[in-house]
């Protein structure tokens, strides 16, 4: 008996050992991989743990779509198969939903539905007051004036990006695949005329569990206890790091750090880098690409001009990476300026120019910012050089503190002159600051309805018009700053065309490696060792501004890659790059070598390399480690109907194994009357 | 080993053995010792060597008694204050949770 019986387990184990190598196939009968989407990931400072945590298993619950009050009820108090997945329809993403599901013990995560239809009029998920504690208003200097106390600068912002969840929250960004849920939902979950839905349920399952909690300082601890004593280490999490990006109108020496001598440098600033509520996600368009494309537009404007008629002083352009999360890239700059590890230092800088958030002026005016506290008379003459332009440039009240910006990491080592232009008076115009719905049409950025995509490519919009005026006269001012005559200034111009780099492809994007299907994003990420070399923006901007700035050189491949070895050419004071040439008619898109004054510096915290991790000085915020990320669709029975089929499995093998003789008996008695 | 084929003497000395060893931080050994000559010592028909077989079976109760109660102490401890006490619950673990404080 006991023999018929292992036998018979035996076969059956083999078949379903033959299913198996199917098993596969079963699993996706079971579940739907949900791939478009991303997910909340979590973050520390110096004190808390911000962002979201899944279990380390997943977190599994019934679908729910919150799209009425009533379906809030549902979730939270009435309804009979807790914990709820919800599936958030975007006018429910809000400050107070999210806080009732953050303290309800219901709600197993969150799938918010990206979309524009019912999106509020505004949303903001970063704080009231960004970097407050980064910038150069503290108790010691101008203190008034710290913590927004005179102009909260974005007012709509509800602090989310801030607040710690512990379920994990997706966005769904994908119409098909939220349309599958929905399906979902519709057949199994819906609630008939009041009465409580019956199973089998379609449930969901988020993965998102992070390694890294508490804060910075016990993360890094922790991290460094693992890879001294640890068998197989684990890290816990990383350093937000990535590049800055910069150039100058006269080349500087990039093997001479400190002082650089008889060098004053005019600089000219804009930020690389926005965040959301979501990892990586940052269209960020008024934000951030309003200032890079009028930076660029400047830059293209001023070359012939400084060419011809070189200004006494230099001209230094700088794009700082990760500005939102405290200032990464500025205080790195300003520290190695300090500590003589960089080709200027501050005793070089004459004077600095900031490019803030331009895109959405209202009427005519752009406003110039300065600092009340050190502010001296005539930092930057700006009336002559907006003369004959579309825009008036006006100055705020008196008493009015700088917006959060990368000059005030200067001004807390040295009261150099400066100005900060953006489009706001006091608080942002952006109303969808540092989300993910800060996006072209944030920015009105619109085209006639019969453009293909390569007229789209040159036409001039509305909003292209209006950048290239601010970078006309940013051109401007920072020709005369740089001591250059005023008769040259009609010359300096900016092309509205330079609007094509918001856009998906172009012939020069083409020559670079990044090319994602959808807007370029621009959050920090985690520098060479996750992201490949350089993040795809950074890399974007370096090979948009050698364009720009570059010559041609007919120098081979190998001398491009070690043109030390050539005579003619100087690699301290250039940087060479091997591109392809657009294709076109008259070129076949032969590839060749750029030479251009762009470099990157790195843009990593001083505080990571001072090992000081609760500095309140600098930025530092890292990123946490996670195995991995996604989600899935499945329906979910009870743990009965799982009990049952079990026990009938057991019964059914025991019958089996009972008539296993009968069953399974082949002729193998050959009969003895054969011959 | 089969306790019923032994002589007596054999009997003690094995549980001497055990008593003893459990000395060097080794309570599983009291814990096996009185487990197995518990029948030995207490139910069974009288012979010479009993009593000291008995003596030995209490110590080693009450050393494991004592055992017990330290470690579980301890362990409540330190399951409970781990997150709180920061740096040094972490020099103390071994592996630590990700994840979690």
């Amino acid at each position: 008996m006991g023999f018929k019986l292992y036998d018979s387990m035996s076969r059956v184990m083999c078949v379903s050992a033959a299913a198996g190598v199917l098993s596969s196939s079963v699993e996706q009968k079971i579940y739907v991989e949900l791939n478009e989407t991303v997910p909340c990931v979590r973050l520390l400072n110096a004190t808390h743990q911000i962002g979201c945590q899944s279990s380390i298993s997943g977190d599994t619950g019934v679908l729910h779509v919150l799209e009425t009050e009533s379906d809030l009820d549902w979730i939270l108090s009435s309804g009979p198969h807790p914990p709820y997945m919800v599936i958030m329809e975007t006018a429910f993403f809000n400050r107070s939903v999210m806080m009732r599901m953050k303290n309800s013990s219901r709600v197993a995560g969150v799938a918010v539905i990206v979309s524009k239809t019912g999106l509020a009029d505004n949303f903001s998920p970063h704080t009231t007051c960004p970097n407050q504690n980064t910038g150069v208003y503290s108790a010691s200097y101008g203190s008034d004036l710290a913590n927004c106390n005179v102009t909260m600068w974005n007012p709509l912002g509800n602090g989310l990006s801030y607040e710690d969840f512990a379920f994990p929250v997706f966005a769904l960004k994908d119409e098909n695949q939220t349309q599958v849920i929905r399906k979902c939902y519709q057949d199994h979950n819906l609630r008939v005329n009041g009465s409580a839905p019956q199973y089998p349920l379609c449930a969901m399952q988020l993965f998102s569990h992070m390694h890294a909690a508490t804060d910075t300082v016990t993360c890094m601890r922790r991290t460094d206890l693992q890879n001294r004593f640890s068998i197989n280490p684990e890290v816990l999490c990383d350093p937000l790091s990535d590049f800055n990006v910069w150039t100058s109108t006269r080349p500087l020496n990039n093997s001479a750090k400190g002082h650089a001598a008889n060098e004053s440098v005019v600089i000219a600033a804009t930020r690389l880098d926005g965040r959301s509520f979501f990892w990586e996600q940052a269209p960020s368009a008024e934000g951030t690409v309003s200032g890079i494309v009028t930076l660029l537009a400047t830059i293209q404007a001023l070359s012939p001009v400084t060419q011809e008629a070189p200004p006494p002083r230099n001209i230094f352009f700088s794009f700082f990476q990760g500005e939102a999360f405290d200032y990464i890239g500025s205080s790195k700059m300003v520290y190695d300026m300090e500590r003589n590890d960089f080709v200027i230092d501050l005793n070089n800088v004459h004077s600095m120019l900031e490019i803030g958030q331009v895109g959405l002026r209202r009427g005519r005016s752009l406003w110039m910012h300065s600092d009340p506290v050190s502010r001296q008379n005539k930092s930057v003459d700006t009336e002559s050089a907006a003369a004959g332009l579309n825009l008036t440039v006006d100055q705020p009240s008196v008493s009015q503190p700088l917006p959060p910006s990368s000059f005030q990491r200067f001004l807390r080592v040295r009261g150099i002159p400066g100005l900060v232009l953006a489009d706001h008076n006091t608080s942002f115009n952006n109303r969808y600051y540092e989300s993910l719905y800060d996006d072209a049409e944030n920015l009105n950025v619109t085209y006639p309805p019969d453009l293909s995509p390569d007229e789209q490519l040159v036409y001039e919009t509305d909003a292209a018009k209006s950048l290239a005026e601010v970078a006309t006269l940013v051109a401007r001012s920072l020709y005369i700053q740089a001591g250059g005559e005023k008769k040259n200034l009609n010359n300096i111009t900016a092309d509205p065309k330079i609007w094509f780099l918001h856009q998906h492809v172009s012939d020069c994007v083409r020559l670079l490696w990044f090319l994602g299907s959808g807007p370029p994003q621009f959050y920090i990420g985690l520098g060479p060792r996750i992201h490949g070399p350089v993040h795809s923006v950074t890399r974007f901007v370096q090979y948009i501004l050698a364009n720009l700035t570059g010559t041609v050189t007919n120098l081979t491949e190998s001398q491009c890659q070690n043109p030390s070895e050539v005579n003619t050419e100087n690699k301290d004071l250039f940087s060479y790059f091997w591109v392809s040439g657009p294709a076109s008619v008259n070129n076949t898109g032969e590839p060749f070598c750029r030479s251009a004054s762009v470099r990157l510096s790195k843009a990593v915290s001083p505080a990571f390399e001072l090992l000081e991790y609760g500095s309140p000085n600098y930025s530092i915020i890292p990123q946490s480690r996670w195995k991995s990320i996604r989600a899935r669709i499945f329906p979910m029975l009870t743990l009965g109907v799982g009990v049952a089929v079990l026990l009938l499995s057991l019964l059914v093998t025991y019958f089996i194994s009972s008539k296993a003789e009968l069953l399974f008996s082949s002729a193998r008695e050959t009969p003895a009357t054969t011959y | 080993m089969n306790l019923e084929r032994m002589p007596n003497e054999e009997k003690l000395s094995l549980c001497r053995r055990y008593y003893l060893g459990g000395f060097a931080f080794l309570p599983f050994l009291w814990l096996v010792n009185v487990l197995w000559f518990f029948k030995e010592a207490f139910l069974k028909p009288a012979y010479t060597e009993q009593p000291q077989i008995k003596s030995y079976i209490k110590k080693s109760a009450m050393g494991l008694i004592l055992w017990v109660a330290v470690l579980t102490t301890w362990i409540t401890i330190f399951q409970h204050f781990r997150a709180r006490w920061g740096e040094v619950g972490d020099y103390l673990s071994f592996t630590i949770p990700l994840g979690t404080a």
